[in-house]
């Protein structure tokens, strides 16, 4: 392990290839990289779950961690991992402080592993919009995580209003297990559903999108029973044949009980972080079930017209956080208020890139204050606010 | 009706199978308690069987339900690829169930026929069961008898899919294997018999076709224009163990390369299969199984060697002829090299060397391209001394993954050549979780996917190259080599001859 205090994206990159080097080969086959934005606080846990995930899938790990924006000076500490305590990851620990945290791509970008799809994961509330994150930008692949936000269903159509193939939240992930035992009850019946309920609690993600895959794959959409308690709790469907299915969970168990036949429990073992990122890693493409399911449990539409690729979006979290410009943070959302800055996307050959950068590209006098923006950090973070 | 909760785009669902018995004959055996028996458990883990499964143990044992229950619960613990977890083994385990009896005992069968009827009602399932025989092959005449009579075996009968799954050997030879094949697939249907190739359930064979026809840059390479030769080596640094009594009957030549070095072989030669079902890439394989020429003169191009005493992987380990249980003048060969052709437009004159053996150096599995020089050389001979051949390697175990070894300017200011490797391993990064091929394998029985299972037709190909071999190593004795070595001196003379060598593995 190297550590490096106070130092350059050119050191970090530097101080990567040194570390390759001495440990010989270790991850010669590495499948993509993988960024986690995440506070400082659940850095041990990104890594850890990081690690699980890399076993299935050997991955260059980058964990950005932005603090204090508005500090009045830019650091850059970084740790370079390779092998060792994150088995087989080669790992890059970054914490930037100050206006850097604003640019953390210009370090990430360097360190992307060539050629390899690059994923990102914010292990924190993800942006409103992923456009306002270069490190969003970068990705074919977004994933996020609905629950750690204070309200997961607003922030679930906040994801569903800002919604790009190659998205995922982790809240679907979670459900798989339950949508296997679901689709197990088809696999032996032929008769399909008339009514269909959820229990889950009031505030869970998962449940509203088990509801919409539900409702997009059968056409019933279910009612929603509110539990206590904070995981989903059950699945009842009322069939056509005029007799039920239910499926319970059960204290570490699920218990499946069939008009008819005799009940069967089956265990239902909560997965982990890691299993579920591996679980996100193993396909690379968009995920059309999801976003199937996202549309119907938000009743948002037109997914299947929207560009996988997105553009950047100036977006200046430091002004909100100053009373004086609070406002003009605030309606930092409408197309006037945003800046287009580079069109940066991993996958996407620059021909692609016009067309989609065209649309969204804001006419506005915003557009030179963001160009200054991308041509470096010239501004003391004090200074003037760009409107 | 389509179930309509499972879609082909949604790729995370897994493949379950329906509702289902899987019958264990000879469930206190070896292959049972460290196989079998845990690799059900990992797929009970990874959340792969379907709601309503039981797994039913036959064995001659005066057990209840409780002996077998920690049995297996024994036997899942010690060899599980997956994390331990109590709740899961539970959930299993209420559900694996022991029938006491021997073969020959009608009373026991019916009773099994019985249990099975009655899981209908218990467990929901509809008359599949998939039937293990982990059993020594002698045994399976009396077992299919039973089965048959019961009317264990008929799809009709019970309402849902009977299979049947089988271990290798299949037979001794190509009559043998014949006779019990018809016995399988008489008693069964032949698409409902599983012939297990533990080799083809592992991920990396399953690489060979991605490999070779997911990409362009191999295939146009892959042809006797390129190839000069092709090494094909299955090492063990293991002796024969306890098994002196089946292997002395049987040797390396039945027991490895009749099933999985022809495997090997046919993956890497077969052309492109129309599409990736079972019957596509088994017309392809067969096809290729077929074109195999043997050597014209057996006794000079091929070699069958005995290890002797010496010392492996730091121990001393004693000669095969002092096995316990090794006959003193035993010939029966623990190495064997073959010259090997495949009489087609792509492979013709392009040898195949493919040899294996018990206690040499170390155990590795693998499959070794050798590409021809390139045509001319503009650089000065004493710059390109040390560079070889190209050589693409793919290694089946352990360390799974490929490297490609080509030529490359050593830094310095002369115009130096040399060998360098370029090393993909999906090895130690996979090995945790990429499955066992035993759970593979009793997921596609369960499925009803035969694309992993060599079929009569295969089994048979396979002897038709290894009975007339031992037909004309009749009589002969195997040369010998000290165990550690690779192999005896006559391999590397039979590939000396030709100019070639061995790759070091
Ligand atoms: N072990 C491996 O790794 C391996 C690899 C490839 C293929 N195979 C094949 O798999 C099969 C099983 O191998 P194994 O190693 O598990 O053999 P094993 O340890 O000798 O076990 C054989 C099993 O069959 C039972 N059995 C034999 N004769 C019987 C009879 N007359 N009545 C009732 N039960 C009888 C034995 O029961 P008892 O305990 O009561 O004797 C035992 O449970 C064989 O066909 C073998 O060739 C094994």
């Amino acid at each position: 392990m190297i550590g490096l205090w106070d130092t350059t994206g050119s050191a970090v990159v530097k101080a990567l290839a040194a570390e390759r080097r001495t440990a010989g080969g270790v991850t010669s086959g590495l499948a993509l990289t993988l960024i986690v934005v995440t506070e400082e606080a659940e850095v041990r846990a990104a890594e850890a779950a990081a690690t699980v995930a890399a076993a299935a899938h050997p991955c260059r790990l980058l964990i950005v961690v932005r603090d204090e924006v508005t500090h009045p000076r830019s650091r850059l500490d970084a740790e370079v991992v390779v092998g060792g305590r994150l088995g087989p990851c080669e790992a890059v620990v970054t914490r930037m402080r100050g206006r850097l945290a604003l640019h953390a791509e210009s370090v990430v970008m360097p360190l992307l592993a060539p050629d390899v799809p690059v994923v990102t994961w914010w292990r924190c509330g993800p942006p409103d919009r992923i456009a306002y994150d270069p490190l969003g930008v970068v990705a074919e692949r977004r994933i996020t995580d609905t629950m750690q936000c204070d309200d997961p269903l607003e922030a679930l159509r906040v994801r569903a209003d800002d919604y790009a193939p190659g998205d995922t939240d982790l809240a679907w992930t979670r459900i798989t297990p339950w949508r296997t035992l679901v689709a197990s009850v088809f696999d032996a019946s032929h008769s399909l559903p008339t009514k269909i309920t959820i229990e889950a609690p009031p505030k869970d993600p998962s449940a509203l999108l088990m509801g919409g895959w539900l409702t997009a794959r059968l056409g019933v959409t279910p009612e929603m029973r509110p539990v206590s308690g904070n995981r989903m709790h059950g699945v009842a469907m009322q069939m056509t044949d005029g007799g039920t299915v239910t499926i319970r969970r059960d204290d570490g168990r699920v218990v499946v009980q069939r008009t008819g036949l005799p009940d069967r429990t089956l265990p239902l073992t909560d997965r982990s972080l890691g299993e579920d990122l591996a679980e996100e890693l193993r396909r690379l493409d968009a995920d059309q079930t999801y976003a199937a399911a996202l549309a119907k449990a938000t009743g948002r539409d037109g997914f299947q017209d929207r560009a996988p690729i997105r553009v950047h979006v100036w977006h200046d979290p430091a002004l909100a956080e100053r009373p004086d410009t609070a406002d003009d943070a605030g309606r930092d959302t409408g197309p006037s208020g945003e800046t287009a800055m580079v069109s940066v996307s991993g996958a996407a050959d620059v021909a692609k890139v016009p067309d989609t950068a065209d649309v969204a590209r804001p006419a506005g006098p915003g557009v030179a204050d963001g160009d200054i923006e991308a041509a470096g950090d010239t501004r003391a973070p004090g200074g003037e606010p760009a409107k | 009706m389509n179930n309509p909760l499972r879609d082909p785009q949604d790729r995370r669902l897994p493949r379950i199978p329906e509702p289902c018995a899987l019958v264990i004959f000879g469930v206190t055996g070896d292959l049972s308690r460290k196989k079998l028996i845990p690799a059900l458990y990992d797929l009970a883990n990874r959340g792969l069987l379907p709601p309503g499964f039981v797994v039913l143990g036959f064995a001659r044992r005066d057990w209840g339900d409780e002996d077998f229950a920690s049995l297996a619960r024994k036997a899942a613990q010690a060899h599980a690829r997956t994390p331990w977890r109590d709740e899961v083994w539970d959930r299993l385990g209420e559900n694996i169930k022991f029938v006491p009896g021997s073969f020959d005992d009608d009373e026991a069968f019916d009773r099994l026929a019985e249990t099975l009827d009655e899981l209908r009602a218990t467990h929901g399932i509809e008359g599949n069961a998939a039937f293990y025989l982990s059993i020594p092959p002698s045994a399976f005449p009396v077992v299919l008898k039973q089965l048959e009579r019961t009317g264990m075996s008929d799809n009709q009968k019970s309402g849902g899919w009977r299979r049947v799954v089988v271990e290798k050997p299949f037979g001794n030879d190509l009559p043998s294997a014949k006779q019990l094949n018809d016995l399988v697939d008489h008693a069964f249907t032949p698409e409902d018999v599983f012939r297990i190739d533990h080799y083809l359930g592992k991920e990396t064979v399953q690489n060979i076709l991605a490999l070779r026809f997911a990409n362009t840059l191999f295939e146009p390479v892959w042809n006797s224009l390129y190839v000069d030769h092709v090494q094909i080596t299955m090492a063990e640094d293991v002796g024969i163990g306890t098994r002196a009594a089946f292997y002395d009957k049987v040797g390396t030549t039945r027991d490895v390369v009749q099933n999985h070095l022809m495997q090997l072989l046919a993956l890497v030669t077969m052309e492109e299969p129309t599409g990736f079902s079972a019957t596509e890439i088994r017309t392809e394989k067969l096809k290729v199984m077929r074109a195999i020429k043997l050597p014209g003169d057996i006794s000079r191009d091929t070699v069958r060697g005995q290890y002797q005493a010496g010392w492996v992987a730091g121990e001393r380990v004693p000669g095969y002829l002092d096995e316990p249980g090794v006959p003193p003048d035993s010939t029966t060969e623990t190495y064997v090299a073959l010259t090997l052709g495949v009489q087609n437009r792509r492979w013709a004159r392009v040898p195949f060397y493919i040899r294996a053996g018990k206690r040499l150096p170390r155990r590795v599995t693998e499959i070794a391209v050798l590409f021809k020089r390139a045509p001319h050389l503009p650089f000065a001979p004493s710059d390109v001394e040390m560079l070889g051949a190209n050589q693409l390697v793919i290694r089946v175990q352990p360390d799974e993954g490929v490297t490609l070894k080509f030529g490359s300017k050593v830094p310095g200011t002369t115009m130096e050549v040399r060998d360098i490797t370029m090393d993909v391993q999906y090895g130690e990064a996979f090995t945790e979780t990429s499955p066992e091929a035993y759970e593979r394998l009793i997921l596609d029985v369960l499925l009803g996917d035969k694309t992993l299972f060599p079929d009569a037709e295969e089994v048979e190909a396979g002897w038709r190259v290894v009975d007339p071999l031992e037909e004309a190593w009749a009589g002969t004795r195997p040369e010998p080599y000290r165990a550690g070595e690779w192999g005896p001196r006559a391999a590397d003379a039979m590939l000396a001859r030709t100019g070639r060598a061995w790759r070091r593995a």
